[in-house]
């Protein structure tokens, strides 16, 4: 006659997760001076507004965990969240087995154990998919200052090679700036 | 002196290739110096009363090359298409002779109701000719010719039913723009048939067919490295079938665009979106490298059709979609960015218009700029592209504004 036994089995998984969302546009400015100088009156601006200048001759800036990198040459603006987690997960199934210990026990054994890995590679995934959500929840928080931000740096490179083209054209009588407009008049004696 | 009447088309039209088999297994026929006497004395009866006498199985190939043609209704090609006949040794002389009549008849009759009788400007050489197809062409450049692969198609459509496996092997690189009409003919002819469109659409004499992808690009989506090349297209005989289909073309996009609201899973969307993106930019790559600008004006036409509303948004497009979406901003954004392919591609039309006002009456390419121009203007291309640019922006959701000067 066979008696039950309670068969138990435990596993636990460590998983590094991580995610990250990633946004680019084009970045135009205006050819008022020749495009070599316009990219430099961009670097100096976004330089002023604390961006970096990386190797690669690209600017980059990070805040609230999203990481901002315009390319002048190219003309690209890409904003970047990523996220990173490391868990642990652990969980544990037990079944009653009606047989001696032998193969009966081994197959219980083999089954709850990949019942049990499938069960923590969801929850995983589970893991993953709440970590995507939060960089793109944190991209898309990010995303109106960022625009805005980078409108204003827009604006003021035109309206600095607006006066250098102008005080090259000849002398420069009067300059009236609105910023809250965004409007600038330059008069100029030719 | 230009001629009025389609008709005398026919007699340049669609012949087959002195190379078709005409025996339908092997090629083991010889149909040399007899089987011209015979197709002469068979061209003699045709003029006269006399029925010409075919076996079964030719009269039902003869029926579905009509069917394709749109000279049968479906309902009686219908179950000669699914059905399975014994494939004959070879075709008779009058078969094949009617076979040569169909295509020659069926085909341009086709192509001047698509759109060939219309009075329309394209380039020929060196200049603009205005005027129906056959007013801006001389007869004997007109000439469609057929290949033996159309003769092997239409055996094998005949003998199988396309739902089973059994391949018809095509050698696609030997498709002639004739046969590729004519398989798109056949495709858009089965194409709202579930069961039979799905025996057609994954062999190689279609998923390689340009005429197919640019008609429905969507149905292709599944296989975008197969995408055909279109340079062919930039030349005749391909480019005259171009010219004629540019209604049809021009109708055929718009109502893709129009049905985009209409898709409610991201994961369709994304597949034609894709799908529309890769045929557009081959096509306006193929044009800008032959110098024939004049090809693509139905995409200038169809954008300016469904951008006609002043105040059209991105909804127009995407607002089908159900649910969240991918759970990336930038997979959502990717998606959203395919569906609008045929607005990008007006960006790259509107760098053609500028070039063209810098190419002076010496250039090579002074008439395909002076009718590009004044295309742009007649279709109003600026308003198009600055509509177009206004929906795409409102798309992006990091909206970068130049400054403004002046």
């Amino acid at each position: 006659m066979s008696r039950a036994y309670r068969i138990r089995v435990r596993e636990s998984i460590r998983r590094d997760l991580s995610a990250s969302d990633e946004i680019s546009c084009d970045l135009e400015l205006l050819e008022i001076l020749p495009p070599e100088q316009m990219r430099e009156l961009l670097r100096q601006e976004l330089q002023g507004r604390g961006f970096e200048l990386q190797p690669d001759g690209k600017l980059s800036r990070q805040q609230n965990g999203v990481t901002i990198t315009v390319d002048p040459e190219q003309g690209t603006v890409s904003v970047k969240a990523e996220a990173s987690e490391s868990v642990e997960l652990e969980s544990q199934r037990e079944e009653l087995g009606y047989d001696d210990f032998g193969p009966s026990e081994e197959q219980i054994r083999q089954r709850l154990q990949q019942t049990l890995n499938q069960e923590l590679e969801r929850r995983a995934e589970q893991h993953r998919a709440r970590l995507q959500t939060k960089a793109t929840e944190q991209l898309e928080g990010e995303l109106a200052d960022v625009q805005k931000e980078l409108n204003q740096a827009v604006n003021r490179v035109t309206a600095e090679a607006l006066k250098r083209k102008a005080a090259s054209l000849g002398q420069i009588k009067e300059i009236t700036e609105d910023p809250e407009q965004g409007s600038l008049t330059i008069t100029v004696e030719v | 002196m230009p001629v009025d009447d389609p008709g005398r088309l026919l007699s340049s039209f669609g012949a087959l290739g002195k190379d078709s088999p005409q025996a339908s297994s092997g090629g083991d026929a010889d149909v040399g110096s007899s089987a011209e006497e015979e197709r002469s004395r068979i061209e003699e009866m045709s003029d006269s009363e006399t029925p010409l006498i075919v076996s079964r199985f030719e009269a039902n190939l003869i029926r579905i090359l009509r069917f394709f043609l749109r000279q049968v209704p479906f309902e009686q090609a219908k179950p000669l298409i699914e059905g399975k006949h014994a494939r004959p040794n070879c075709l008779s002389a009058a078969a094949l002779h009617l076979i040569r009549d169909s295509l020659a008849k069926g085909c341009v009759l086709y192509l001047v109701r698509a759109g060939a009788w219309r009075r329309e400007r394209f380039l020929r050489g060196t200049k603009a000719v205005e005027g129906r197809l056959w007013e801006r062409t001389e007869p004997e450049r007109l000439g469609l010719s057929f290949s033996g692969e159309i003769l092997e198609f239409l055996l094998w459509v005949t003998a199988n039913s396309p739902r089973e496996t059994k391949s018809w092997s095509v050698r696609v690189e030997a498709l002639t723009p004739a046969d590729q009409l004519l398989l798109f003919l056949a495709y858009e002819a089965i194409r709202t048939e579930p069961d039979l469109v799905e025996g057609f659409r994954h062999r190689p004499g279609f998923v390689r067919n340009a005429l197919c992808w640019l008609m429905y690009p969507g149905d292709f989506a599944f296989a975008l490295d197969a995408l055909p090349s279109l340079d062919a297209w930039m030349q005749e005989p391909g480019a005259l079938i171009l010219e004629a289909m540019q209604g049809t073309l021009l109708h055929r996009w718009v109502q893709i665009e129009r049905n985009k609201g209409q898709i409610a899973h991201w994961d369709r969307m994304r597949q034609e979106g894709q799908a529309e993106e890769r045929i557009l930019t081959a096509l306006t790559q193929a044009a800008e490298k032959a110098g024939r600008p004049d090809l693509v004006r139905f995409l200038l036409q169809a954008a300016g059709q469904v951008l006609s509303p002043p105040d059209m948004t991105p909804a127009f497009w995407i607002g089908g979609l159900q649910g969240g979406g991918p759970a990336r901003l930038a997979d959502r954004l990717e998606i959203q960015r395919a569906a609008l392919s045929l607005l990008r591609e007006m960006e790259r039309l509107q760098r053609w218009e500028r070039h063209a006002r810098n190419v002076s009456f010496y250039d090579d390419e002074y008439a395909s700029s002076q009718l590009w121009k004044s295309d742009w203007e007649r279709l109003q291309g600026e308003r198009i592209t600055e509509r177009a640019r206004q929906v795409l922006q409102q798309l992006e959701p990091l909206r970068m504004q130049s400054g403004s000067g002046t």
